[in-house]
Formats: structure tokens, C-alpha cells, sequence
């Protein structure tokens, strides 16, 4: 029985579903992010696992208990905000204490508590300052350990990086994912960034519009995305439509143009009219040694984003970006030129059109 | 190089000391208003006795027996119509402000209906309401004290709305409650450890607003039989010459005063809450 589980989870407001038969198992300690496009239901869910809106349908179990329908305030549930949401009236340790002294602590032990706290974040210097003296990153910081000080049995965040500046978002992201393991706690977090789900999660939920598109690690939901949404919203994609040419052999092909692809295409009949993506770094030059999937293309364009470099070429009829990791020695090709390039037949993903 | 950013100085600070000359020039003027009556009320007030300025009339004031009982029956009532009027308009606004903003604009209404029924008729529906059986609340003096800070209560609810209702908005009420329940906060805790203390300035100038109100009310008193400082002044209007305006001139003191005090007191209390949980 896992720790957390959220099962045929609906929420309606009036007649719109925005969460549709949401169904995962959170095992114990492990880090779960939401990851989807605005208004697909991230929030609506985090909010239903921390109390504050009731599920239409469906249960919430933790720990073997059934909370669906319990108070927030009777849940033992940390929540981290976007907006910090600190009391702007309680310095950094009173913020720390808060959910403590609520629980009539005695005074030592709360004391001790947001000492233990505040170490962990280090912010030993700043604890008798106001939220409105720290930087944004500090102060996500205090809420993190005011949720945590309360040693709640999931911790949720919703999108807590989203209002700082990309530095601190990437250093701050690293710090989280570091005291959830230290910990060991339970963590689900929200995000529309794909950057940060892949780098901090033991596991990635993918929503769409209400409905949960692809549950995996990151691992599988970057390499093996099941549905072409998946596939577009993580990770840069190449798509294209292509039609079946030989089921047995997995041979489809594209304007014309053939590829071989590793996927099981028995399913399939000859002439269906299916998806084909392939990410832009399995694609390269073509040397002597490969065999399959080596085809003509047209060089159309080049463009350099630093580490790597984006080449933009022309299969058949169809555009394809290219990705090749950038070095000084570098032997790129001319605008218009004819270059064979290929992908192994695992980087040619089938997906349903 | 060097003189361009100097005149750029220039350029940039010429508008700034116009501005600042125009604004205290209106302040200026503004302030005349309220000064020029209330130093002739002073001066006025200082000529008790023929022909020398000195405090004679200040002297007759708090010699007159009926002038402190009438004072501090006063400071009772705003004292205690403050208490109530928050005690109704912090928990309804903030509920309002959480789960029913689109009643706003109804409860909005409702706090306004005081500007809009003049007290004299607002006095005689009480009076014909309240003095007759089932309803018999001002039999005696002491009752109708308690329909008088009632009928305050009401009196202040525009003031004190107003002044809430732009607190909670400079404030995230709705993350702040919600970061406040899961960390196992009742709604008792969440009202008084974080939305009072975070509406601090907003409660007291609310606070400031009613006492003023109170302190001068005359209509409704008067109606009411009761002594209070309102009825007390229009008597010795009546009757004296120079009393009066001695009389305006320490409620004007004291009126301040107590302000100050509440001020202090409310930032005392807060920063001493503070330092206590800090320990
Ligand atoms: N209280 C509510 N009443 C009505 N509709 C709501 C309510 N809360 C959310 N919604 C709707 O539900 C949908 C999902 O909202 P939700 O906040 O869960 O999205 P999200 O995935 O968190 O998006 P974002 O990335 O923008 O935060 C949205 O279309 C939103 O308008
Ligand atoms: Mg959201």
C-alpha cells in the first residue's frame, strides 16, 4: 500500500471538470512533480491533497488514513506558496514557530525546533529579521522550513520558484531536492517548467487540461514520452506526420523520405497515418560506419545558443532542427549545401496522430 | 564630460524644488483653514476675564461639577463602541474579503446606510422603536446608554469598514489564511496572531475616526437624554460666553491625546507580543 494515494480523483466548479479520474500512488519519501501547461489542474490537485477544496469525486488516503474530507488545519500538511506568504507582523523564527506554538509546544522545544530549522536553511544571521528585510530566495527559504518545522507527512509546493530570477531558481531548486532527501519526506511538487521537473524528481505526473498524460521518471518521460503532448511539452521536439510502410520491419516514412524505428509497429497496418518525433540531439552527420536511417538532407540554417549549436535542415518536405554540442573545432557545414544525416532507430518515436 | 551631468542635475532638480514649493504652498493654505478658527477659539477662550488673557474660563470649566462625569462618560462610550464596532467589522470584512467577494459591494452598501439617514431620523425610529414593550430598552438611564453605544457601533461602521476593508486588500488575506490552516491554525488563531496584528494602521485609524465621531456626537445623546460631552457643550453654549470655547479646546487636547495614546499603546503591545515569542 503506498504512502500517499490519490485515487478517481474529479473536481468540478459548476459544470467545468478541471481535474478528470487523477489517479497515483506516492510511495514514502519520494518526489513527485506536476508538470503541465497553465490551467491544466496542477493546483487544483495540490489543493485537494492539502484541504483546501473537497473533490468532486474520488478519495485522498494517507498513511492508510482517508483525508478527502478532512480540514486543512487537521492534516498534517506542509504548503509552500509562490508568494511565500510569510507574516509580514512575525520575524523569521516566529514565522519558523508558527505551526508549533499553534500546537501548544512548550516554549524549549519550539526554541529548539527553529534553531534546528534555521540551520538547516541557513539563515542563523537573519532570524530576528522581518520577512520584508530578506531577498526573495531567503524568504522562500523561511517558508520552507516553517512548513517543515511542523515534521508534516507531505510536503506541496506550488511552483515556490517561480517568482525568483534564474540563478537563485536553479540553486534553490538543488537546496530543496537536498533537504527532501535529508529528510526523507514525502514531496509533491508543482510546475510548469519542464527544466526543473526533469532535474528534481523522482517521478513526473504530465497534465493536460485536466487529464494526467504520462506518469514516469524523467528518464522515461524525456526519453519514451507516450502521447505527442508529453512529447512536445518536455523537452524540444521534432514532429512530423508520417504513414506506416512496412508494420513487420517498423518502416515508416516521411514525405517519402524512409526511417526504421525500434518501436513495435505489429499493431499497425500499412498506409496508417501516425506521428513521428525525434529529438534534436539524436540527429547528427552521418559517418561511414552508420547504416540505417542515413538520409539526405538541405542545410538551411545554423544557429548558435552557446553550448550547442541548432541546425536547422530539410528532410523531404519536412524542417527538422538539429542539435550538435558546440566546440571550437567545429566543422560546420554552408547554408545550402547537401550533408547525409541520421538517428539510430530508437530516436524514432511512433506516437498516435 | 564633466558639466553635462552637472547640468543634467540641473535640469532634473528645477521641476523637483517647483513641486515641492507648490506642495507646501497648498499645505500651506490647507492648514490656514483649520488653524485661523482654531486659534481664534484659543485667543477667544483666554479673554476670561476683563481686560488680562489668562485661563479664567479653563478654571470655571473644571470647576463646573458636571463637566468630567460628562467627559468620561464620553471616553466610555467611543472606548467602548471601538471594542464592539471591530469586533463585528474585522470578522465580517475579512470573511467577505475570503469567501464572498462578490457581496462586497452589498455589505459595502449596508456600512454606508449612516451617511445616508440623517441622525435625527435615525434617533426617532430608535426612540419609537426601542421605548415601548417588547422592546423597552430605555427605561432607564443606564439602558439607553447601552442602545446610545449600539446605535455608535453603527454610526462607526462606515469609517471602521473602509479602513478594514483597505487593510485586508494591502495584505494577501487569502495565501496568508491558507499558509496559516496548514500549519494547524484554527480560525480563532489565524484572526487574532495574523490578520489583527497585520491590520494595525488600518484598525487605528478606524479607531482614530469613531472616537473623534463619539466624542463630538450630539443629535443622538441629546434625543436620548443622555450626559455625554455633546449635549454638555450646546447647554453651555447657551449659557456662557467664554466657556465654550475653552471647553472646545481641551476636547480638541484630549481628543488627540487619547489618540496618541491608543497609537502607543497598540505599537507597544505589538512590539512587546514580539520580543515575548521571540524569547
Ligand atoms: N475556485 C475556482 N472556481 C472556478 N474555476 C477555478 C477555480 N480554481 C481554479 N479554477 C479553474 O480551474 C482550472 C485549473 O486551475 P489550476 O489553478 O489548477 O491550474 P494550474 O495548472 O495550477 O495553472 P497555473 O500553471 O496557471 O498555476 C483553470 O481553468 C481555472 O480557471
Ligand atoms: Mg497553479
Amino acid at each position: 500500500m503506498s504512502y500517499l494515494s490519490i485515487s478517481h480523483v474529479t473536481k468540478q466548479f459548476g459544470d467545468t471538470v478541471v481535474v478528470d479520474d487523477f489517479n497515483l500512488d506516492i510511495e514514502k519519501g519520494e518526489f513527485v512533480s506536476f508538470l503541465g501547461p497553465s490551467g491544466c489542474g496542477k493546483t487544483t490537485t495540490l489543493r485537494m491533497v492539502a484541504g483546501f477544496e473537497i473533490p468532486t469525486a474520488g478519495k485522498i488516503l494517507l498513511d492508510g488514513a482517508d483525508i478527502t474530507d478532512k480540514a486543512p488545519n487537521q492534516r498534517n500538511v506542509g504548503m509552500i506558496f509562490q508568494s511565500y506568504a510569510l507574516f509580514p507582523n512575525m520575524t523569521v523564527a516566529q514565522n519558523i514557530g508558527f505551526g508549533l506554538s499553534v500546537r501548544k509546544e512548550s516554549k524549549e522545544m519550539v526554541a529548539q525546533r527553529v534553531d534546528e530549522m534555521i540551520s538547516l536553511i541557513n539563515l542563523e544571521k537573519h532570524a530576528l529579521k522581518y520577512p520584508y528585510q530578506l531577498s526573495g530566495g531567503q524568504q522562500q527559504r523561511v517558508s520552507l522550513a516553517r512548513a517543515l518545522a511542523i515534521h508534516p507527512q507531505v510536503l506541496l509546493l506550488d511552483e515556490p520558484l517561480s517568482a525568483l530570477d534564474a540563478k537563485i531558481r536553479v540553486s534553490l531548486r538543488a537546496e530543496i531536492r537536498a533537504i527532501q532527501k535529508k529528510l526523507g519526506i514525502t514531496a509533491i511538487f508543482v510546475t510548469h517548467d519542464q527544466e526543473e521537473a526533469l532535474s528534481i524528481s523522482d517521478r513526473i505526473v504530465v497534465m493536460n487540461s485536466g487529464l494526467m498524460e504520462q506518469v514516469g521518471t524523467p528518464f522515461e518521460i524525456y526519453n519514451f514520452p507516450t502521447t505527442v503532448f508529453s512529447a512536445n511539452f518536455v523537452g524540444s521536439l521534432n514532429n512530423a506526420s508520417a504513414e506506416v510502410v512496412d508494420p513487420a520491419l517498423s518502416l515508416i516514412s516521411i514525405d517519402g523520405v524512409q526511417f526504421e524505428s525500434a518501436v513495435d509497429l505489429k499493431e499497425r497496418k500499412k498506409g496508417d497515418k501516425v506521428r513521428v518525433a525525434i529529438r534534436p540531439e539524436r540527429l547528427s552527420f552521418a559517418s561511414e560506419q552508420k547504416k540505417a536511417n542515413v538520409v539526405d538532407s538541405i542545410i538551411e540554417n545554423i544557429t548558435f545558443l552557446g553550448s550547442v549549436v541548432r541546425i536547422r535542415v530539410k528532410i523531404g518536405n519536412t524542417k527538422f532542427n538539429m542539435d550538435t554540442f558546440n566546440n571550437p573545432f567545429l566543422d560546420l557545414p554552408k547554408i545550402g549545401a547537401v550533408e547525409q544525416v541520421t538517428c539510430s532507430r530508437e530516436a524514432v518515436l511512433v506516437l498516435d496522430e | 564630460m564633466t558639466t553635462s551631468p552637472a547640468s543634467a542635475t540641473v535640469t532634473v532638480k528645477r521641476p523637483v524644488v517647483r513641486n515641492r514649493l507648490v506642495s507646501w504652498l497648498i499645505f500651506g493654505v490647507v492648514s490656514l483653514y483649520f488653524l485661523i478658527p482654531l486659534a481664534a477659539t484659543f485667543y477667544w477662550s483666554l479673554r476670561g476675564m476683563k481686560d488680562v488673557l489668562g485661563f479664567e474660563a479653563y478654571r470655571k470649566l473644571f470647576a463646573d461639577t458636571n463637566f468630567l462625569p460628562a467627559f468620561s462618560q464620553s471616553i466610555v462610550n467611543a472606548v467602548a463602541t471601538i471594542f464592539l464596532s471591530l469586533l463585528i467589522v474585522v470578522p465580517t470584512a475579512y470573511w467577505v474579503t475570503l469567501r464572498l467577494p462578490k457581496l462586497r459591494p452589498v455589505v459595502e452598501f449596508i456600512t454606508l446606510l449612516p451617511f445616508v439617514i440623517p441622525a435625527v431620523v435615525l434617533v426617532f425610529g430608535i426612540i419609537r422603536l426601542y421605548s415601548a414593550p417588547p422592546l423597552l430598552f430605555t427605561a432607564t438611564y443606564n439602558s439607553s446608554r447601552i442602545v446610545l453605544i449600539f446605535v455608535y457601533v453603527c454610526l462607526s461602521f462606515p469609517y471602521m469598514f473602509r479602513s478594514v476593508d483597505n487593510g485586508l486588500r494591502a495584505i494577501d488575506v487569502r495565501t496568508l489564511t491558507e499558509a496559516a490552516q496548514s500549519l494547524g491554525a484554527n480560525w480563532g488563531t489565524i484572526l487574532f496572531r495574523v490578520i489583527f496584528p497585520n491590520l494595525r494602521v488600518a484598525l487605528l485609524s478606524g479607531a482614530l475616526l469613531t472616537f473623534a465621531i463619539v466624542i463630538g456626537e450630539l443629535t443622538i445623546a441629546l434625543y436620548m437624554a443622555q450626559h455625554t460631552l455633546g449635549p454638555y457643550m450646546s447647554d453651555l453654549t447657551r449659557s456662557k460666553v467664554y466657556e465654550p470655547s475653552a471647553m472646545a479646546i481641551v476636547a480638541f487636547a484630549i481628543t488627540w491625546a487619547a489618540m496618541g495614546i491608543i497609537d502607543f499603546v497598540g505599537r507597544g503591545a505589538t512590539r512587546h507580543v514580539q520580543m515575548v515569542e521571540a524569547d
